[in-house]
Parts: structure tokens; sequence; C-alpha cells
């Protein structure tokens, strides 16, 4: 419109100009009135320009400050499903993870393990960010036979070289304990994980220093048997851990190196109804060493009474897709049976490898495959290879007196290989072979040795 | 071992809010307030620290935050934690009671005068030479004429904008809500655009160069036609316009959290002093004291004002029938036509 009104003067300027014959006066007083109208014309166009430019400055100031307050959504198999401020000092983060696992037996008779169907994990996972410094993360798990609070605690994440940890949650001790149970190479952990706690209630400050070329973990916990999941303490007495771990060359060509030393130690006195004391399993999952108890004649029953203490070394090494772990841990204990006592020094160490078959890079976390699982697109995941060895080893005086030598084995050597597929970070299918022999454990004298087949499906995110 | 260890925590918990309580400590306090307040509130902080400081050897940091009067009243719902707020009408305090209980029922009977420190009213300010000839508020619904004002659903300003109008056009000869209620209409056909508050309708106005006159605070015209450039613009005092109260008020529940009652509510009293309302004068807003008022009567333009009760009512009833969502306002206007 604007146009065709501009034309019509251009032409109507045109003809007064340059069209024959008329009057000067005539012709000035129209040149006049069409100068004023011309005018009008371009200040109506300019303010039609400077109001619609405002406009797009106005709604530009809107969808800014739109922004500003925008909550923002995302999803994704790292982190789970979560909101975020704008300003980021606020996240909820909506987590978990599910293992769905069968256990296999084949050719061996082990005691109390028949083949099983079962859900090993379901564990939602809820992580909140408060203000910035503060994180929060609950996770119970509805996999065992009851439920229970594994990780229940917060984060006050001052510095990387300085955080504080409050409420239960892993104690820095074993390597393979603190892996998530999403990463390990194996369905199960090695027999050293028999020897460290689960998860403890405590307090624990933490830090990183030189972006982790060197961390460390020391904390006050109530102190929990070994593998325990703990709870309330048995005693007034407090176990004191501490963990450092060094990566010496993370910004170099080995930066996939590292090692440290985890220990803790504490008093523990328990009774003959909580003995503060552990049962230790195959890499199966069987029980092959308890603590003397009686029921009938409580006097019999075995209890903590006295130091414990746990050192283990550690260490591992991952280079392109080959990943190597290792640690050995000592445990030691007093124990008490009526008027016996005795300080009993347990042992175990492993050694696991894995390799990618398909090019990822291996690491402490399970790895993004490089063509996740896709018919359409011809992606197949990716696929790594495990095996492991491992000894476990009990005191020699544990028998007869705290331990049974026909129920109890005073050795256990373990070999275990294994796949595990990709499909995509969040889903895994896990195939392992577990080879497990024994000294002592049975009437006739060596247990029977125990193979395992375990599968896993697992979903994370 | 135990017990000691619980002891010694107790008492480092203790020792930490003991030591917050000195009444020495410096303090700071925010004010939350509406749009053309900055220069304002700027020099009242100044002067008031500085009296605070000497009647209490106390430190006081006044921290400001600026913007439409009713985004900054909902600003503090959401948990914007406002001291006090200093905001363009009683009603966006008011929505603090009945929204977040965040100040009493009775928060504008605390202060004198209806917790209103001053007052303005509304004018306008056209271009140098007043080239399209507006004189009064009939002028501003010629078709020749852009008017600029800001939006009434987020700027208190705006509201008084639309109400001195609307009681325009109720006391003109014959005037009733239909008649009233046309009129409206047909100026705010006339307003191409809506900012979000006062001072952005300035900017608008003045360094966009958009429209032929803007209806804002008196204040706002009066700074806008003496500071930002007097030789450009020019004040236009309509036949008749409203009284505008502005109103202050602690936020109870935010300083009784942060400790500043006390210096909040000094810090509000102050601008009923000689010395707060010597400020708020000299910022061409109009002083309730009379002496004030009186040294610096010749500032203000002599017009006939009506309040808000002469037109409609309080302000919960205006809000309700004009204001609100589906009120007279959304009726009236269409973005765009």
């Amino acid at each position: 419109m604007g146009a065709v009104r501009w034309g019509y003067g251009i032409a109507v300027v045109a003809a007064v100009v340059w069209g024959p014959g008329g009057a000067a006066a005539q012709q000035s007083a129209t040149q006049d009135t069409l100068g004023m109208s011309l005018t009008t014309q371009v200040n109506d166009l300019d303010q039609q320009i400077r109001i619609l430019q405002r406009l797009r400055e106005l709604a530009a100031d809107s969808a800014a400050a739109a922004a500003k307050d925008k909550v923002t959504a995302t999803a994704g198999a790292k982190d789970g499903f979560s909101l975020k401020s704008a300003d980021g000092k606020y996240v909820l983060k909506l987590r978990g993870y599910f293992q769905s696992d069968g256990r296999l037996y084949p050719g061996t008779e082990v005691p109390g393990g028949v083949d099983n169907l079962l859900i090993r994990r379901a564990r939602p996972i809820i992580e909140a960010t408060v203000a910035r410094y503060f994180d929060f993360r609950l996770m119970p798990d509805f996999g065992g036979t009851a439920p229970a609070i594994f990780d229940a605690y917060w984060d006050g994440k001052f510095a990387p070289q300085f955080t504080v940890r409050a409420g239960k949650f892993k104690p820095p001790l074993g390597l393979e304990r603190l892996q998530s149970a999403t990463d390990i190479m194996f369905a199960e952990r090695g027999l050293p994980t028999n020897l460290v706690p689960s998860r403890d209630i405590g307090l624990q400050v933490a830090g990183e220093i030189s972006e982790g070329v060197f961390a460390y973990q020391v904390g006050i916990f109530n102190g929990v048997p070994d593998l325990a999941n703990g709870g309330d303490d048995l005693s007034n007495a407090k176990d004191f851990a501490a963990r450092v771990f060094v990566q010496p060359f993370k910004r170099g060509p080995v930066r996939g190196l590292g090692f440290g030393m985890g220990g803790s130690t504490g008093f523990e006195r328990g009774t003959t109804t909580s003995t503060g004391l552990p049962t230790y399993r195959t890499p199966g999952q069987q029980t092959l060493f308890r603590y003397n108890a009686s029921t009938t004649t409580p006097a019999n029953t075995v209890f903590a009474n006295g130091k414990r203490i746990r050192l283990t070394p550690q260490g591992y090494f991952y280079t392109g897709g080959l990943g190597l772990l290792g640690e050995y841990v000592i445990s030691r204990n007093e124990v008490t049976q009526a008027a016996t006592t005795a300080e009993l020094e347990h042992s175990s160490w492993q050694a696991s490898g894995s390799f990618f078959l398909t090019g990822e890079k291996a690491g402490f976390r399970s790895p993004t495959p490089k063509k996740p699982f896709d018919l359409k697109e011809g992606g197949l995941g990716a696929l790594e290879l495990v095996a492991r060895y491992g000894e476990l080893s009990l005191d020699p005086a544990s028998f007869p007196v705290y331990a049974s030598p026909t129920a109890s084995v005073q050795k256990a050597k373990a070999w275990g290989v294994g796949a595990n597929w990709y499909f995509t970070r969040a889903v895994k299918f896990a195939v392992n072979y577990e080879h497990t022999t024994f000294t002592g454990g049975a009437a006739t004298g060596d247990r029977e040795a125990e193979n395992a087949v375990i599968t896993r499906f697992q979903t994370s995110f | 071992m135990k017990t000691r260890l619980f002891t010694l925590l107790i008492a480092a918990t203790a020792v930490v809010p003991a030591a917050g309580q000195s009444s020495n400590k410096p303090v700071t306090l925010l004010n939350v307030s509406y749009d053309p307040t900055r220069e304002l509130f700027k020099d009242i902080n100044k002067a008031f620290a500085a009296d605070w400081k000497q009647k209490t050897g106390q430190d006081v940091t006044i921290k400001q935050s600026h913007g439409g009067s009713s985004k900054q009243a909902r600003a503090v719902i959401d948990g914007l934690e406002a001291d006090v707020v200093t905001l363009a009408l009683a009603y966006d305090i008011d929505a603090l009671h009945d929204v977040a209980n965040l100040v009493p029922l009775d928060w504008q009977k605390r202060l004198p005068l209806n917790s209103s420190p001053y007052t303005s009213t509304i004018t306008f300010l056209v271009r140098k030479g007043n080239p399209k000839h507006i004189k009064d508020w009939d002028d501003l619904i010629r078709s020749d004429v852009t008017v600029v004002t800001p939006n009434p659903k987020t700027s208190g300003s705006a509201r008084w904008n639309y109400l001195a109008a609307w009681g325009y056009a109720l006391r003109r000869p014959g005037g009733n809500e239909t008649t009233a209620r046309e009129f409206i209409t047909k100026l705010y056909k006339r307003v191409p655009v809506l900012d979000s508050g006062a001072r952005g309708a300035t900017t608008t106005f003045v360094e966009r160069g958009i429209g032929d006159v803007l209806i804002n605070w008196e204040n706002e015209i009066l700074l806008g036609a003496k500071e930002l450039g007097a030789d450009k613009f020019e004040v236009v005092v309509p036949s008749v316009s409203i009284l505008t109260e502005p109103t202050v008020s602690v936020v109870d529940k935010v300083a009784s959290k942060h400790g500043t009652r006390a210096v909040a509510q000094a810090y509000l009293e102050y601008l009923y002093t000689p010395q707060g309302q010597e400020i708020i004068a000299k910022h061409y807003y109009r002083p309730t004291l009379a002496s004030v008022a009186a040294k610096y009567g010749n500032q203000f333009p002599k017009v006939p004002l009506f309040t808000l009760a002469d037109i409609v009512g309080d302000w919960r009833k205006t809000q309700k029938t004009h204001f609100a969502d589906g009120g007279v306002f959304d009726q009236i206007y269409q973005p765009g036509r």
C-alpha cells in the first residue's frame, strides 16, 4: 500500500515537473501541497519503522526475561530426567537403574544355591542441587528381600579441593566397591569386596587437587561389618576411614593410570544377638564363610569385640580399549566366643581385565557405544570381554572355635570370564561364567567347586 | 568421648547465631520499587544511611530493584526477599498479603497518610512546539495523534494513566461508565506500543522518538522535560487529573527473617521527615509535609485532582473491575488494532 502511494506521489511530481503547459503559480502551489503530503508520508513511515523497531526491542527484552526465568527440562542416559533453574543453582534429577539377573549353577550342588531368576537391583535415584553448593542424593533399593536405603546423603561442594558429605554412603575403601554397580566389569564384584563395607553412616571430607591428579577422602563413620549396608551403630565407638588416590599422569599419555590406598580403623562391640560380624560370599553369591552362631546356646555365638582394621592398596590402568583393575584387602577383627578372644586377619585380592572389541575406550565408568544399537542405522552397540582371578584367605585361627571348618571354607580361588554387550549407554546385557574352588568347607574336606553362570539385563538412566 | 563431641558441636552451633546478633553489625536492606524511582531512592538511600549511622553507629546498605510495579510485587511474592517495598499503588502491596501473607492485612495503617509518603499526578509530555496542539485528554483520541503509555497489566503508572483518563471521561458533561468506556477504547487505539513500565514508556517516547504524547507520572514528565531534553519537549498539564498515591511497607516476613525490621521501619519513616521530603520534592514527587510542599509549590503545576475513591472506589474493586483478567482493559484493548 505504501509503495503504491509513493509511486503515485512520484508520478504526480513527475507530471508536474515535466508535464506540458500550466502556469508557474499553479505549479508552485501544487508543489507545496505535494511536498507537505510527502513530508507527512515520510513522517508516518518513520513512525511506523520506529514502532516496529521498538516492538521488536520489547519482544527481545521479554524473551530474554522469559529465558532468565526458564526452567530447563532434559532427558538422557547420562543424567536421567532433570529440571534445572535458569541460573543453574537448583537442579532436580530423577535417575535409576534396574538389574534383572539369572543365576545358574551347572554341574554343581552348591550349598543353598538353586538356579534362580531374580531382581538383583531396582534403584530409583533422586538427586538435587540446592542453592548451587548443596547436593542431595537418595537411592533406595527394591531388589532384595526387603526395601532398603543404600544412599541418603547431602554434599556441600564448596570447592573441588574441599567437599563435605554427610549421611549414608560408601566409605572410602574398596576400589571395586566404590565403582557403581552399573559400571563394574562383572555382574558381581570380586572376592575382595567381601572385606570392605557396602554403606555406612558418617561424615566425610573429600577433595581433588590438580583436577584429580590427587584425591583424598577422610571421614568418621558408625562402623559396620565387612560387606554390610550399615544402619544404627552397635556401640559408642566410631570408625575412621581415609583414602588417597593418585592419577599422576592424568594429563599425559598414560592418563588412565591410578593407584592409591584406603584404610579404616575402629572398635566394634557386638553381642551374641547383634554380632557385628560379616558373612562372606562367592562370586556366585553363595555363602562361603560365616562365624559360628547358635540360637540354642547363645554363649557359642561369636561376636565382634575389639579393634577392626582394614587396609586396601588398589589401582587401575586404562588405555584404549584395555582396562585393568586390581586390589588387595586385609580385614582384621577382634572376636570373642564365650571366654576366648582372638584377632583374626582375612585377606583377599583380585586382578581383572577387560577389552572392547568395538573400539570404545575403557574406563572406570561405562562407555558410550560408538555405534549405539539401532537396527535402522546398523548400529550394534559395544562389546566388551572380561576376565578376572581372585583369592580369599580366611585366617586359619578362625577354625574351629570361631567358624566351622565343615561349613566355612578356609580359602577360595575364583576365576571368571564374561562378555558385556552395551546396546546403548543405558542398556547392557552381561553374561559371566565364574568358577570357584575351595579349601575346606565340607565334612569330607574341600567343598565342591562352584560353577556359576550369571546373566544380567541392565537399564540405567 | 561421644558426649564431649556432641557438646562441642552444640557449643559451636550456638556461637554462630549469637555472633550475628551484634547490633552494630553492618546491615543490608533490599528496597523493591517501581520503575521511575531509581534516582529518588539512590539519593534517599545515601541520606538515610548517613542519618542511621549517626544515630546508631550501624552501617546500612540499601540495595534497589526496579521494574513495573505489579511485576515487582509478583517477584516479591515469588521469593525476591525485599525488606521493604515502595510500589506505585496500594493494590500491589495488598497482593503481598493476599497471595503470600508477607504483610498483614492492615499494612497501610502502619505509617502516616495511608503509608503514602508522597504523591504525584498524571500529566503529558509532548514534543517541542507541541506540533499536534495537544492540550487536554480529548486530544489524545484524535486520529492524528499517537499516544505512549505503558501496560496497565504490569505497570502501576499505566493504571494511574488509565484511571486518570477514565476519571476525566466520567467527569465530562453527560459522562458515565458507558461514555468512559468508549473514551478509553478510543484512547488505547492510539497506543502502538505498551511498555511494561513507566521508565520504558519514557524511553519509547524520548529516546526512540515514538508518538506525539507521553502520558506518565508527573515526576517522570518533569524529569523528561527538564533533564532529558529541555529543548525537545514540553509539558502539557491537562484540565484535570488524578491524585496518585504510591505506597510503602515493610515486608514483615522477610524483615523478620533477616533481622532488619527496625532499620527497615526507620528507612520508611525517614521518607516522612523534612530531609526525606526535601529529596522527594527535588525529584519532582509531590511532598506531603506541608512546609516542604509550600517551599516547592511553584515546581508543580496547579491542576484539579480527583482521587481513586471519587471515580471507582478502593484498589481491590478497581483491580477487579478494570485490570483483572477479563476486566475492562482486556475487553477494550486489542493489540495490533
